[in-house]
Formats: C-alpha cells, structure tokens, sequence
C-alpha cells in the first residue's frame, strides 16, 4: 500500500515537472547566471570602477572570453542545426530589431551603470550577496521601467510593444 | 561583501557556454531587462504595454523565473565566500566620490536605477540581450547598443572619479 503511494506521489512530481518545466528550466538557468555572474565578479563593484578607469580589465576578460565562445557555439548550433530540447523546435535565433531610441535608450542605459555599477542582470545577485545599495537600484530599475510602460501606453496606446 | 572571483578567463568560458546552453535549453537567446517588464506587468496591471507583445506569457513565463532563478545562484555563492553573509552598504571605490550620507547615496542609486530601466527598454534590451547574447548573433544593432553602453558608462565613470 505504501509503495502505491510512492508511485502515485511520483508520478504527480513528474506530472509537475512537466507541466512546469519551462518555469524549472527558468530557475535553474537564472540561478546559473546568476552564480556565474557573481563569481565573475559583475557584482564586484570596484571592478566596474576600475574598467572604466583602465585600472582593471576583469570585465573585459569575462566579457571578450563569453562573447568568442559563444560566437563559436552559435555558429555550431546552426550548422549541426540543432534543435531545442525544451521544445524539440529548431532554435530560434530572433535578433533584436535596430529600433528607434536604440541609440538614445544604449546612451542612458551607460550613464546608469557608470552611476550604480550594477545592470538589471546583476542587480538580483548583488541583493542576494547583502548588497544594501542594489535594494535602491532595483526600485529605481522598476520606477524607470514603468515609467517606459507609461508613457509608450500614453503616446502609443493602439501601438504593438517591441517585435520579437 | 567579498565574493570569490575567478580568473577572467575562466568565468567568460562559463559565461559563453551558458549563452550555448540557454540557447539550446529553450530554444530562444538569454535576456534579463524584459522579465523586469514582466515584473512591471503584474505590478501594474493598468499599463498596457506590459500585457501585449513580447510581455505576454504563452509558454509558460520563462523570463520571470529566470529573474527569480538569478538570486539563488548569487546566493549560493555568496554562501560560499571565504566571510560570513552579512548586509552591507559599502560601495567600495564609490564611497569616496558617492553622496556621503545614506539618503542622497539611496536617491542616487534609486535615479541610476531608473536610468537602467528606462535605456534599457528604449534600447530593447539590457547587457545581457544585447552585449551578451546579441553578440553571440553578431546582430549589428545589439553590437551598436553594446558599443554605446560601454562609451556611455566609460564616460560617467571617468566624470565620476575624475572631475
């Protein structure tokens, strides 16, 4: 009789699983990229300073070395033409259109990471590692976010948001 | 607090094979700034823009618990640092050149912040959709919008620090 309860308790976790896996692959790949990022030291702030200054390139390293290996990956992904394992779908290399503002939005973009040393990628990290200051960052990040709902819901309310 | 850090190298290799790995995992490239959307969606469920369009969650919100996923992992290694958890408001090299008392410093962070949110979407995507996994596309507007963050926070921190 216990070993039926088992297998109904596992058979309703896989069930679970299933169901959900898209939600349990985004935890899994968040907690990823989040433990990478902090080990990198993009929550370090004293290395965002000294990037910036010419003192220390340890982004730089993190970031040139992330972009060649994944250049390679990508390039190999599409040549093997390999398909997505959560999907089974071929892998969808969307692009982000140029839009406008894109200039305008990258430039305000920098003069906020140069003020707080964060972006919306390290920010949760910092906050995990008992960093006061992002608690601030992150209530500024929403406020501006939805400042930007805001007003393209107000100048542009039939509009479409950003294409995939 | 003290993290450890690897060897720049070391960490870029991991960075790039997660890059690999989210694309194969899910089938789609690796963004942050757009599950904030999300976020501001439920928050705000007045605000149009944030139920249509790219904000809108057909297969499961993937983006929103990646968000949620982010944390544990800084946790997890935060946990294993050499020092014990503890809260902190040290800014290291910023104490010197950051608003000396605790509510301008806040104010300042909570305006940087803003500016983040507010580029990021008018930009369509923060450091990780466009430097990051925009580059491993080589998508020439993720490589302007990448070039521009670097010029533009280069910039500020040389303002900062210096003058």
């Amino acid at each position: 009789m216990n070993s039926m309860q088992n297998i109904s308790l596992l058979q309703r976790f896989l069930t679970f699983t299933k169901v959900y896996r898209t939600n349990i692959y985004g935890v899994f790949l968040g907690a990823l990229f989040g433990y990478i990022m902090s080990h990198a030291g993009a929550t370090t702030y004293d290395y965002h300073a000294q990037l910036f200054l010419f003192e220390d390139f340890q982004l730089l390293k993190v970031f040139g070395t992330a972009v060649v290996v994944s250049v390679i990956g990508v390039f190999l992904l599409k040549k093997f033409q390999v398909s997505a394992y959560n999907t089974g779908a071929p892998i969808d290399f969307v692009t982000k259109p140029y839009k406008q503002g894109l200039i305008a939005g990258a430039f305000l973009f920098g003069i906020g990471w140069g003020m707080t040393a964060a972006c919306p990628g390290s920010i949760p990290v910092m906050i995990s590692e008992g960093k006061i200051g992002a608690l601030f960052t992150l209530a500024g990040l929403l406020l501006g976010t939805i400042a930007y709902g805001i007003l393209q819901s107000t100048i542009n309310p039939d509009g479409k948001s950003t294409k995939k | 607090m003290e993290v450890t850090v690897w060897s720049g190298w070391i960490a870029g290799l991991a960075m790039g094979l997660f890059v690999i790995l989210h694309f194969w995992l899910i089938g789609k490239p690796a963004g942050c700034s757009t599950g904030y959307g999300n976020i501001c969606g439920l928050i705000c469920k007045k605000v149009p823009y944030y139920h249509k369009g790219e904000f809108t969650n057909n297969k499961g919100n993937f983006k929103l618990w990646f968000i949620v996923g982010i944390p544990l992992g800084g946790l997890i290694s935060a946990l294993s640092a050499p020092e014990p958890w503890h809260l902190s408001f040290d800014m290291g090299m910023y104490n010197a050149v950051l608003p000396q008392t605790d509510l301008v410093k806040a104010l300042w962070l909570i305006l940087g912040g803003a500016l983040l949110g507010f580029g990021a979407r008018l930009a369509g995507a923060c450091t990780t959709g466009h430097a990051l996994a925009g580059s491993s596309m080589l998508n020439p507007p993720s490589l302007l919008a990448a070039a521009i963050f670097f010029i533009s926070a280069l910039g500020t921190t040389q303002l900062l620090f210096n003058f």
